[in-house]
């Protein structure tokens, strides 16, 4: 064991489980493009993460300690929240057909109307899916494909080590939880994916292993042109890193390397293709990014949303910063974490806030 | 709210670390807490954690997990049924500023107590429990707690690691026998 690891004191960041009222939200701090205006949508969600929106409107997020999935009403001027169903172990949900699935590490549920049905009673459809039990790593992220299917992550259950047949891949499934294949493999543990709104190819995002020292490796952004492909856990990191634990000849060889890495430790999360009006024209289909922030490195890093371009080919990528704020280099400190973006009908963006569990709005007026 | 003003962060020497403060008066609620927790939040019960110089965002986490019904405390079983996060906060604390229990009175077992001071250095519960195990933020304070709670939580994790408990931690656990568990919970019950 290295030295510096066994004398550290670096360690995941406390998580935030009480209400924080928008009084208490240091919005003032958050800087954004010109033009581009960021206002507190709602709070009161302790630990939100990915949203999905319901037809009639109504926006449905997960936690992952908490447990609790939520439901949030706008009446147009203001919103209020309510938990639809709590003591998950770390669920994530998305709409699908007027149904509202939602995966936990050990659950798989599916409430259907619910929206009309406040009092719908959910679907058990646990048996199908054949979930994996280790915890690590194993929370999820949801999404229907353009193919219909659910696409699902099961992370690597540890740091760094052999994951297993079971691990450290996506899957997708037919909605009922048939017809379940690996899509991916050596992903350890991706919670944000999109497909490109024109070549409809998959992108995710992926967290890179901890305790490599505070510069090594990147977290990544891949695109996935075909199934089947292997992206290096746990043998090769970021865009060609060998790893130092486990180890085997030419590491890297078969690997889809990924379009760009994305800062060490910076916790990468939800990926988002805008593809609405409201934003300026160079914004159509450009990527957002929410990067969580790092706990594994001395200096903190992340904790910003970033928007990246690539060429026609997928290549080329470069990241931008689009909302920063959220931490203080002076002091190393932080305050809010954004974790997901959720596009709106009008083209505004939301993003929320896993640290003080608000949502934030992100609209765009010319200057 | 420590999260809306990072700068007071700076003045601890470990951010998130508990710190006594005799000027913190209970809140009326700890009356509940202290019939079984003990005293300024010391236990007196083997399978009862104290309370006292815990962190204050591990209480907090762990009164919200076991309002929610995520953590599962047979004993603790509808006690805090509808009571309000302000209310959690402020026992949370009221308990993260008692002075931390006295370490352990029994029958120190040497080598047991070697083999957990090994033991607890190579598995690096001081990287987050920190190295003199008094915990900070969202990890508990180790030193001088119950030594038969510590065994059963440390089997929880290990055994069940259910909804609302850390990942991390039932990682950390993973392939650690009976036997050394029992050599950590010593050597921590009798640290200070």
């Amino acid at each position: 064991m290295p030295a510096e690891m066994a004398n550290s004191t670096l360690a995941p960041l406390a998580g935030k489980l009480t209400v924080t009222p928008a009084s208490e939200i240091p919005l003032n701090k958050l800087k954004l493009p010109p033009g581009f205006k960021i206002e507190i949508w709602s709070t009161g969600t302790p630990g939100v993460r990915a949203m999905s929106r319901g037809e009639s409107g109504k926006i449905y997020a997960g936690t992952r300690g908490l447990g609790r999935v939520y439901e949030i009403s706008d009446n147009g001027k203001e919103r209020s929240s309510r938990i639809l169903v709590d003591k998950l172990n770390q669920p994530a949900v998305t709409m699908h057909k007027g149904s509202l699935y939602v995966m936990a590490i050990d659950k798989v549920l599916r409430y259907d109307g619910i929206e009309a049905n406040p009092n719908a009673q959910p679907v058990d459809m646990t048996a199908a899916f054949k979930l994996p039990p280790l915890q690590h790593h194993n929370w999820k992220y949801l999404s229907f494909g353009p193919d219909g299917k659910l696409y699902v992550p099961f992370g690597a259950p540890c740091n760094i080590c052999e994951p297993g047949a079971e691990y450290a891949q996506i899957r997708r499934y037919n909605a009922d939880g048939s017809g379940m294949e690996v899509i991916a493999t050596g992903v350890r543990n991706t919670v944000g994916f999109d497909w490109h709104p024109v070549t409809k190819e998959l992108w995710f995002s992926d967290h890179g292993r901890d305790w490599m020292g505070d510069d090594t490796p990147d977290d990544e952004l891949n695109r996935m042109p075909k199934t089947g492909l292997n992206f290096g856990f746990p043998y090769c990191h970021a865009s060609g890193v060998a790893d130092r634990d486990i180890k085997k000849d030419k590491p890297c060889d078969g690997v889809t390397l990924p379009v760009t890495n994305m800062g060490p430790h910076a916790a990468v999360m939800g990926v988002t293709f805008y593809t609405g009006n409201m934003f300026p024209a160079e914004y159509k289909n450009t990527m957002f990014v929410a990067r969580k922030g790092s706990w594994n490195r001395t200096k903190k890093l992340g904790f910003d949303v970033v928007t990246v371009t690539t060429d026609a080919e997928g290549k080329s990528a470069k990241v931008s910063p689009f909302l920063t704020g959220f931490k203080d280099d002076a002091d190393n400190s932080f305050w809010g974490r954004p974790a997901y973006m959720l596009q709106m009908p009008d083209g505004s963006m939301l993003v929320s806030d896993e640290q003080l569990g608000a949502i934030y709005r992100i609209s765009y007026a010319k200057p | 709210m420590v999260w809306a003003t990072p700068a007071a962060w700076a003045q601890t020497a470990f951010q998130g670390a508990a710190q006594v403060n005799a000027s913190i008066k209970a809140p009326e609620r700890a009356a509940q807490c202290v019939a079984c927790h003990g005293g300024a939040g010391v236990s007196q019960i083997p399978s009862i954690p104290s309370l006292a110089a815990q962190p204050k965002t591990f209480i907090e986490n762990q009164l919200v997990l076991i309002r929610e019904g995520l953590r599962d405390v047979p004993a603790m079983k509808g006690s805090l049924d509808g009571v309000p996060d302000a209310e959690l906060v402020a026992l949370a604390v009221y308990f993260s500023a008692q002075p931390a229990p006295p370490p352990a009175k029994g029958r120190v077992d040497k080598a047991s107590l070697e083999r957990g001071r090994e033991l607890a250095k190579s598995a690096l519960c001081g990287t987050c429990h920190l190295p003199q195990h008094q915990g900070r933020d969202q990890v508990p304070r180790l030193a001088s707690q119950q030594e038969q709670f510590l065994l059963d939580v440390m089997k929880e994790y290990r055994d069940k690691p259910g909804p609302g408990r850390d990942t991390v931690m039932a990682a950390a656990l993973y392939g650690i026998n009976d036997a050394q568990l029992k050599d950590l919970a010593h050597f921590f019950a009798h640290s200070r």
